[in-house]
């Protein structure tokens, strides 16, 4: 779909282009006659064709409902979008905003939301602990 | 294995995932995001971004969940060069770090002794405020933890952070009433959080489990919340799994009511204190249907590897997948 609007959009600038030269052509030449009909058809043609192509090859939009952008962010996790920092990271999607709450894992969970709280030395026995049974899962 | 990614790292960091970020410790300390040359030129080939400084943190705080104090250290130097030593934040790192060093109870108390020695000069120092209410729950106070996190809240009381906090210690106490008007307190500030709402239904169940015949008001209060999260995210896996859990629930008992004289009924509903309508019985077992189709569906995509749901939690679509047996699905 990108690669059609791609062409759509090239050509509509083409088409552009064209009209706006002729008609400066046109008006150097002759200066007190009307506009031809051929100029203003391709004139609108191609402002179409570049609109088209542009909504055609924009990105996905968000969905406008909140339990659907919701639903999408918990379906599909955070993904890769082929963009990486200049340490080697890469940018991921959106994801929960409201992770930081740090509530996602029940009572007693062990997210890593809220981080103001963070628990280091829970943290550190957790590791410690699967090293010592073996670094199984 | 979740991506080991350090600019947004996973919500359940596992220790194998912290192992993975914590080794990309000496990649990151190899260069140096700031630049050596002297003052106007540093500005122009200067290669940090605000990435960076995020991949910095996040990277100190893997290293010393794994141990590598050295590399912590080297990365807490680098972050105090860059914004001062009496940042706030640089602050709590320090205090994180000094936590994490501390070799005995003991050692920990000095840490705590610390804080306050900046709270008195700083009283403002929220995140010190914070770190202090940490080091009181790894020192296994929790009763101490509740009384400062109160404290805070009394000087912020729109932290929502601190309420989610104040809540979790309260039900780690079993003190069910506390822990859910703290939920409801995150629930006015972002009344648009499902797993807030998921979390304040469970609190809602959690409370009444132990009662017998369980409480009619609590359980549909929990369903409520429950309706709530699934109604702002209609892909919340909690929100289904706590569905099907308070439905199954409440329909044994539903039944049993209207079998009985409605008259009764009316009588039981006036002695409880909240006026929490009870959902009609055709109402919870639609919502019932609805949460055992939704969580199979998740179950099936899944264990298909469908794309665009492989977002969920693997422990919890087993979870999910043992309650739809459980039932005979």
């Amino acid at each position: 779909m990108a690669f059609f609007g791609t062409v759509l959009n090239t050509v509509g600038a083409l088409f552009l282009t064209h009209a706006v030269y002729s008609t400066h052509e046109h008006t150097a030449t002759f200066a007190s006659t009307p506009l031809p009909l051929d100029i203003t058809i391709e004139m609108l043609a191609s402002i179409l064709l570049l609109s088209l192509g542009i909504v055609i090859s924009f990105a996905p939009l968000k969905p406008i409902q909140h339990a659907e952008w919701a639903g999408q962010i918990s379906r599909g996790g955070r993904h890769g979008e082929g963009q990486y920092t200049r340490e080697g990271e890469e940018v991921l999607s959106e994801g929960d905003q409201y992770a930081f709450l740090g509530l996602d894992g029940g009572i007693g969970g062990k997210g890593e939301g809220r981080r103001g709280f963070w628990d280091v030395k829970g943290k550190r026995r957790e590791y410690e602990e699967w090293v010592r049974s073996g670094g199984k899962n | 294995m979740a991506h080991a990614n350090l600019l947004s790292p996973p919500s359940q960091i596992s220790p194998q995932t912290a192992l993975a970020l914590s080794q990309k410790a000496p990649v990151i300390l190899s260069t140096s995001p700031t630049s050596s040359l002297p003052w106007p030129l540093s500005l122009l080939f200067s290669r940090e971004t605000p990435e960076s400084w995020t991949i910095h943190e996040n990277l100190f705080l893997s290293a010393l969940r794994t141990g590598d104090e050295t590399s912590a250290r080297a990365l807490l130097d680098r972050l105090e060069a860059r914004f001062g030593q009496h940042n706030e934040r640089i602050i709590t790192l320090r205090g994180i770090y000094n936590e994490a060093t501390a070799q005995s109870n003991g050692d920990l108390e000095k840490v705590f002794d610390g804080y306050e020695k900046i709270l008195r000069e700083d009283p403002t120092n929220m995140s010190i405020r914070k770190r202090r209410v940490a080091v009181l729950k790894a020192l296994g106070r929790p009763q101490d933890a509740i009384t400062a996190v109160t404290v805070l809240l009394q000087n912020s009381p729109t932290d929502v952070e601190a309420w989610a906090e104040a809540s979790e210690l309260y039900a780690s106490q079993a003190a069910w009433g506390q822990a859910i008007y703290c939920a409801e307190e995150v629930l006015l500030i972002t009344p648009n959080a499902w797993s807030a709402h998921a979390h304040v239904a469970t609190l809602h169940y959690l409370s009444i489990a132990s009662n017998n015949p369980p409480s009619l008001s609590a359980l549909a209060l929990s369903l409520k919340h429950f309706c709530r999260s699934i109604e702002l995210n209609d892909a919340y896996l909690r929100g289904y799994y706590g569905l099907k859990l308070v439905t199954t629930k409440l329909l044994p008992l539903l039944s049993e009511t209207q079998s009985t004289s409605s008259k009764r009924n009316n009588n039981n509903n006036s002695q409880d204190d909240e006026d929490v309508p009870i959902p009609a019985l055709a109402t919870v077992k639609k919502l019932e249907e609805i949460a055992t189709s939704k969580l199979a569906e998740i179950v099936r995509h899944y264990k298909a590897g469908n794309k665009g749901w492989r977002g969920f939690d693997e422990a919890e679509v087993i979870a999910a997948r043992e309650l739809l047996d459980r039932d005979g699905n």
